[in-house]
């Protein structure tokens, strides 16, 4: 209570001055006490300040608990979400490789609790040494293999092999991003896997499948054609009109079948990524004329005409001249197929040049050469909000739907996939009831 | 007049080797064998010494590729010639054929006259 002491002390000094008969003592006293007094105040004026000093600190160390408390939250937030995430391991690590973060799904995944881990294990000893560079070198190339393309790209992801602790290996579709502390340097990487190991393996399985069903398919499907093509052509006992239009339907329908089992098996390898072809100069106008004339029956039967503008010393490009070929019948077979009784069918082949932007032009601008293939209809269209799933496997317009076209929805898939693996583009403009033009793009 | 060509046939399907057999006749050649298995057709091979081979690429025990390459590294049977038919069409396909030795290969499957044509072809060619 310092106020009240230095009251105290100045009291004393005003009754001992008071009285008279003790002038020494009194003096001293008197002394003393002012210098208590004195000292007291001070002392009082000292207290206040560190009281104020203190009532400030007071409110500093509020400020940081709270502060302390916001973080502590956004850091339980944090981790509650990372540890809420069981299907997919986030594992961080330090720059070295050091394992800082395992979250549950990395413990599911891995097998192994959190504690045995963290900055214990380095990250490159969960992956198939066979996807890394040896083990009896230093591990940092090791981890410097691991994060190679995030580093250069700022991200990555592609599967990897991961080791479990009872040894088996997961094929793990992981994004690999890097890691930055408060200051926004970077601290280390993170990890997100998926297990993908069944998926990859259904994958396999439909590949193989279709595979073999191909297989299996075509071997019954030669003899079929084989021997009927010994009934057909048998000079020696030639068959009846009736017979012979029995057996041509016959092999019309097994001929339908064998093209179904191509695209089947077609369409399979370029999802696997497995579709390979040779390449050679190839006339797109000898194609243009070709896919013409093997659609020209069926149109003519029709009353659909065809007409055909190519330019006259031929286009080259670079590319398959059979599966070229299949793309322009797919193109041309479906124009036909979808224009009503009557119709009319243009296919016009001329040189042009896609410019920076990728947008193709007909005229001598600069850009890369192209040759551009147009194949126009007067059919019944496709609607606007279907045009982007068109290239999709088995995708069916609804006006192909409504009207009964025949077809399974893969012809415009493969045509897709073709024009892509030459570098080429395939665009569609479409009015429903009025008609579709396809555009093919190839480099030349 | 030459004596017609002596035509070993192996497929483990029996109507397409009856088919070949057919073809090859229709080619103006004789069929000396015709076996189901890639054992039975190197067997046959060395026993008679065709002058072509007709061999499917997918049979059970030995393939058609593994058939065609142990003709080709044996002194007997090196002269032969090879037509490999297979249901496997890609050009990756062809080219496995051919650098297993085969003189040429046909995709099932395949016209009767395509294949007259091939194997009068073969026929006619010396190794």
């Amino acid at each position: 209570m310092p106020a009240a002491l230095a009251g105290v002390a100045l009291a004393g000094v005003a009754v001992l001055a008071a009285r008279p008969g003790t002038p020494v003592l009194a003096v001293a006293a008197v002394v003393v006490l002012a210098t208590v007094a004195e000292l007291a105040r001070r002392l009082h004026a000292q207290l206040t300040t560190v009281g104020d000093l203190v009532t400030q600190g007071r409110s500093t160390a509020e400020e940081l608990e709270v502060a302390t408390r916001m973080m502590r939250a956004r850091a339980q937030t944090m981790t509650s979400v990372i540890d809420a995430v069981t299907e997919q391991s986030i594992i961080g690590t330090d720059r070295d490789g050091l394992v800082r973060v395992w979250n549950p799904g990395a413990e599911r995944m891995l097998g192994l609790p959190r504690a045995d881990v963290v900055r214990l294990r380095n990250i490159v000893e969960f992956h198939d040494p066979e996807e890394l560079p040896p083990a009896d070198g230093p591990a940092a190339a090791r981890f410097a293999t691991l994060v190679h393309d995030a580093e250069e790209h700022g991200s990555d992801v592609r599967d990897w092999t991961y080791l479990t602790a009872d040894g088996r290996q997961l094929t793990v579709s992981v994004a690999i991003t890097p890691r930055t502390d408060d200051d926004g340097e970077q601290a280390g990487w993170n990890f997100v896997g998926t297990d993908m190991t069944e998926v990859r393996a259904t994958e396999r399985l439909k590949d193989q499948f279709v595979s073999l069903i191909s297989h299996e398919l075509r071997t019954p499907l030669s003899s079929i054609l084989g021997y009927l093509e010994l009934v057909l052509d048998d000079d020696e006992q030639p068959l009846t009109d009736e017979q012979r239009q029995y057996l041509t339907t016959v092999e019309r329908n097994a001929q339908r079948l064998l093209r179904l089992v191509g695209d089947l098996l077609f369409t399979a390898q370029v999802d696997a990524g497995k579709f390979t072809f040779q390449s050679a100069d190839v006339d797109l106008a000898a194609v243009v004329r070709a896919a013409e004339e093997t659609a020209r029956v069926t149109a003519a039967a029709r009353g659909v005409t065809v007409a055909v503008e190519v330019p006259d010393g031929g286009l080259v490009v670079r590319g398959d001249a059979l599966r070229l070929g299949q793309a322009c019948d797919n193109l041309v077979s479906n124009a036909v197929k979808f224009t009503p009784d009557g119709g009319s069918v243009a296919l016009r082949l001329r040189p042009g040049r896609r410019d920076e932007s990728g947008a193709v032009h007909e005229d001598d601008g600069p850009g890369t050469p192209v040759a551009l293939l147009s194949v126009a209809d007067t059919g019944i269209g496709i609607p606007a909000g279907e045009q982007g799933r068109l290239f999709t496997s088995f995708f069916r317009a609804s006006t192909a739907r409504r009207n009964a076209v025949p077809g399974v929805g893969l012809g415009l898939t493969i045509t897709k996939a073709i024009t892509t693996a030459h570098g080429g583009t395939l665009d569609v403009t479409s009015a429903e009831g009025r008609g579709t033009t396809f555009t093919l793009a190839l480099p030349r | 007049m030459d004596a017609p060509t002596r035509v070993l046939v192996a497929d483990d399907e029996e109507d397409i080797r009856v088919l070949v057999g057919l073809a090859v006749r229709k080619a103006g050649c004789t069929v000396v064998a015709s076996v189901a298995d890639g054992a039975q057709a190197l067997a046959a091979a060395r026993a008679e010494l065709p002058d072509l081979v007709v061999l499917d690429v997918s049979m059970p025990g030995l393939s058609g590729l593994e058939v065609c390459g142990a003709l080709r590294g044996d002194p007997t049977t090196a002269g032969c010639r090879v037509l490999l038919l297979s249901a496997g069409a890609s050009p990756d396909d062809v080219a496995r054929g051919l650098t297993a030795g085969a003189d040429a290969y046909l995709p099932k499957p395949f016209t009767v006259a395509g294949l007259v044509g091939q194997v009068r072809e073969l026929a006619g060619a010396q190794r």
